[in-house]
């Protein structure tokens, strides 16, 4: 057994290294970045037979994670919150279908948005596709889950997802490692109409799934993560969950011996511990980090009148945002300590937000589009994407005019025009664009809708911190070529402050042309110059064994 | 026991490898530990921070409560007053004095420092240029770091050594650059420390230890009595605030005349 100081993110990329997993898929997304980017790094230094890669999106890490489970070998996949939206059409029917070799899906969730555009609860995924769901509360529970995770999805053949959120995946503590578990044999199964959801298999295959439930209900019942501790009864009671219960110990310390108390952390809900809690409590306070999920379920959205249930729902806890040991303080009357009074502070504390780097091709490609916007159509909107540039929408620059969702900017512009706006102009990062921007830009070459697509090609995804994109330079060029968009309404700009003026000339050239245009503004990322070099030194070799070999 | 520390600065400053020489000496000296810290969009130039939760049992939360930090270490000094809230009333406030300006509407300087130097325990420094001094002006968060020591509830040699781990790869000039930097951040965290006690004003204090050129070696016993002597009397805060005002590096063992 070794020990060692970990992120809950790299505990979870250890735990599913020793669990023995054959290979791993993610797209990079905050506060999950460092999972795929461990177990990488980790299988490269230690020369371990883990393959995988950083997939195009989190759809297609998800089937390729499902390929490895049908062809019998373990595989991990993770993401942020936001890309099992991506990912939710393979997780819903890879629910149904079921799985051969272990399948475990990690889903780090952003209560408080640090980095996110919203706090949606994975749980509910969990829920919904009716599968598995295991909620570490601390780094040793990240590394233990995923082998467990990993044995139930082989034992239930089930895919199993293990929630995460933000305070969890960027915290780090004492992590004990257990001695690595060999991966298992490939190996199909017998009968692959299990796996071909034509509806009278998939018809088969959801009774299964169903049928299923009742044998994880037992199981999550008896789970000793699922601890219920009754004092005495007619106490009030304390259902919670996940992080919460770090928070809960420190706030009420000593007085949490008056409560009786149930701890959550493996799903489906242990609804025969959840009745005993009932029946020995007077009340019941739900404290859960993100949705009021438990709350809702076991207080029938407010209308079950049997016991007081408190929480968020209630206005007990607050509603959004990640919570805290003073928020549940705060709950049960406990004093919040007094802090250090600063006199004067206010007038000299200001908000220090993220900005673009010194130097960012961004800023330049914004600066010219504005410029130009100025002298076309003042007030025209510009649909942005998701990346660094995202922080173009803040002063000075405010160059984009929306933010959505994962490719969803030039979608958006087609929209527009169909509004019937004379301008429309999206802008999307060359990582955001591999990921998901191909496809809408078909309907606009398919349509010649006339907007003008900046494609911001800085050869890198720089704002989880420098992870390759499946496509940049001159593979960006071809796609775009490719899709049907014609090569004369294919500009390549250099945004620099040198180049400033050709930049601008160019972008009035497309503004003029009515139909559809791709400006592709190529400069480097200054950040992670040394990390595109790498990667396309790589790639470069890469392409050379290939040649070789044919 | 238990410790909480928040340790702050901008994207880029070297926050988050404070906070994990911090987490291994903590491990070395035996204690628990929990140390969360902010990823992602902040490291883009903004603010920084990680909480450091040190106990002889283990720990719980990955979040300080509010009014339980023994200390802010900061490399920046508007940041140094950020976590506030965090901090206990006799908390420390021990911060680099320069500032990053990133932002258009970044306070004036001299108001900055007016409240930062209100702080009762503060130890503000120069370690940008003591940094420099030391051999790297990369070290400033080491200096930080090392003003931090003398108040953290485990040994200093144990940080030494986690320095030593970290850098032994990158020469014996960098490794040297970085033990320097930590005792000189030291040693200005022990002066700073024996002017409070004996009384000196804070603000006295702040403006006299920004502005002496400490070197690895702690100051004597008999010039700290010096210092703190001059530093009693009345006109000392007008000699501080001319010392703080001159910009000039002062020699440790430079105590100003009557």
């Amino acid at each position: 057994m070794s020990e060692m100081i970990l992120l809950g993110d790299e505990a979870i990329a250890r735990g599913a290294i020793d669990a023995g997993i054959s290979a791993a898929f993610a797209y990079p997304g905050t506060p999950s970045t460092e999972i795929y980017q461990t177990i990488a790094d980790y299988a490269k230094a230690h020369e371990l037979p883990v393959r995988g890669m950083w997939s195009t999106n989190e759809k297609v890490a998800l089937e390729e994670g499902v390929g490895v489970s049908y062809a019998g070998r373990r595989a991990v996949v993770s993401m942020k919150h936001v890309g099992l939206n991506v990912a939710a059409d393979p997780f819903m029917n890879a629910a149904v279908s079921g799985a051969h070799g272990g399948l475990v899906l990690v889903v780090a969730d952003d209560p408080s948005m640090h980095s996110s555009q919203n706090e949606q609860d994975s749980r509910y995924f969990a829920d919904f596709a009716m599968v598995p769901c295991l909620e570490p509360a601390n780094q040793q529970e990240c590394y233990d889950f995923m082998r467990e995770a990993f044995d139930l999805s082989e034992q239930f053949q089930v895919p199993v997802l293990v929630r995460l959120v933000t305070r969890l995946a960027h915290s780090r503590s004492l992590v004990k490692m257990h001695k690595r578990r060999e991966p298992n044999e490939a190996r199909f199964v017998a009968d692959p109409t299990r796996f071909i959801l034509l509806p009278v298999n998939a018809r088969r295959a959801f009774a299964n799934l169903v049928d299923k439930q009742k044998t994880l209900q037992t199981y999550a019942e008896s789970h000793p993560v699922n601890a219920l501790m009754l004092r005495e009864s007619n106490r009030p009671g304390i259902l919670v969950s996940g992080l919460a219960w770090n928070y809960l110990q420190e706030a009420l310390g000593e007085k949490l011996a008056d409560y009786n108390v149930l701890r959550v952390g493996c799903y489906p809900l242990p609804v025969q511990k959840i009745r005993l809690l009932m029946d020995a409590s007077s009340e019941i306070w739900v404290i859960e980090e993100g949705y009021p999920f438990i709350e809702r379920y076991i207080s029938a959205l407010g209308l079950m009148r049997e016991l007081p249930i408190r929480g968020k729902l209630t206005g007990d806890l607050p509603r959004t945002g990640e919570l805290s040991q003073d928020d549940i303080k705060t709950c049960f009357g406990v004093p919040i300590l007094p802090s250090l009074a600063i006199p004067g502070l206010n007038s000299v504390l200001v908000g220090r937000p993220p900005s673009l780097c010194d130097k960012c091709p961004h800023t330049d490609s914004y600066e010219a589009i504005n410029e130009v916007i100025a002298e076309f159509e003042p007030g025209a909107r510009v649909m942005g994407d998701i990346g660094c540039y995202t922080l173009g929408a803040v002063s000075p620059l405010q160059g984009i005019h929306s933010c959505l969702c994962m490719g969803a900017s030039i979608g958006m512009a087609i929209g527009v025009v169909h509004a019937g706006m004379q301008r429309s102009l999206c802008v999307i990062g060359d990582g955001t664009f591999s990921h998901s921007g191909l496809v809408p830009m078909l309907d606009a070459a398919r349509d010649n809708t006339n907007i003008k697509v900046f494609i911001l090609d800085n050869s890198i995804i720089a704002m989880t911190g420098g992870q390759p994109t499946a496509a940049s330079d001159e593979q960006v060029v071809d796609l775009v070529a490719g899709l049907g968009v014609p090569r004369e309404h294919i500009r390549i700009v250099v945004p620099s402050p040198h180049k400033k003026e050709d930049t601008k000339a160019t972008i009035r050239e497309e503004l003029a042309y009515v139909g559809l245009s791709v400006i592709i503004a190529r400069r480097a990322c200054v950040t992670y110059a040394k990390e595109i070099k790498d990667i396309k030194e790589t790639r470069e070799q890469m392409r050379q064994i290939k040649v070789v070999a044919a | 026991m238990k410790y909480d520390l928040v340790v702050c600065g901008v994207g880029g400053q070297g926050v988050l490898t404070m906070a994990g020489v911090i987490d291994h000496a903590i491990h070395a000296a035996g204690l628990f530990l929990k140390q969360s810290e902010v990823h992602g969009m902040a490291q883009r130039g903004g603010a920084v921070s990680a909480f450091v939760r040190i106990s002889d049992q283990a720990v719980a939360s990955d979040l300080i409560a509010q009014g339980s930090a023994s200390m802010v270490l900061s490399v920046e000094p508007m940041e140094a007053l950020r976590y506030s809230q965090q901090l206990h009333p006799e908390g420390w406030i021990v911060t680099d004095i320069t500032p990053m300006v990133n932002v258009a509407n970044y306070p004036a300087l001299d108001a900055l420092y007016q409240v930062l130097f209100s702080v009762p325990r503060l130890v503000a420094l120069d370690a940008s240029r003591l940094a420099a001094r030391a051999g790297s002006v990369k070290v400033q968060n080491i200096v930080v770091l090392g003003a931090a020591a003398m108040h953290l509830p485990f040994e200093a040699k144990l940080i030494e050594q986690q320095l030593e781990r970290l850098f032994h790869r990158k020469g014996e000039r960098i490794v040297k650059a970085n033990i320097n930097a930590f005792r000189m951040g030291d040693a200005a965290s022990r002066f700073a420390a024996a002017l409070v006690a004996a009384g000196v004003a804070a603000r006295v204090v702040a403006c006299v230890v920004t502005r002496i050129a400490f070197t690895p070696e702690p100051v004597g016993e008999k010039l700290v009595a010096a210092w703190c002597k001059r530093l009693l009397r009345p006109d000392a805060l007008a000699l501080a605030e001319r010392l703080f005002a001159s910009e000039d590096d002062v020699a440790p063992d430079a105590v100003p005349a009557d």
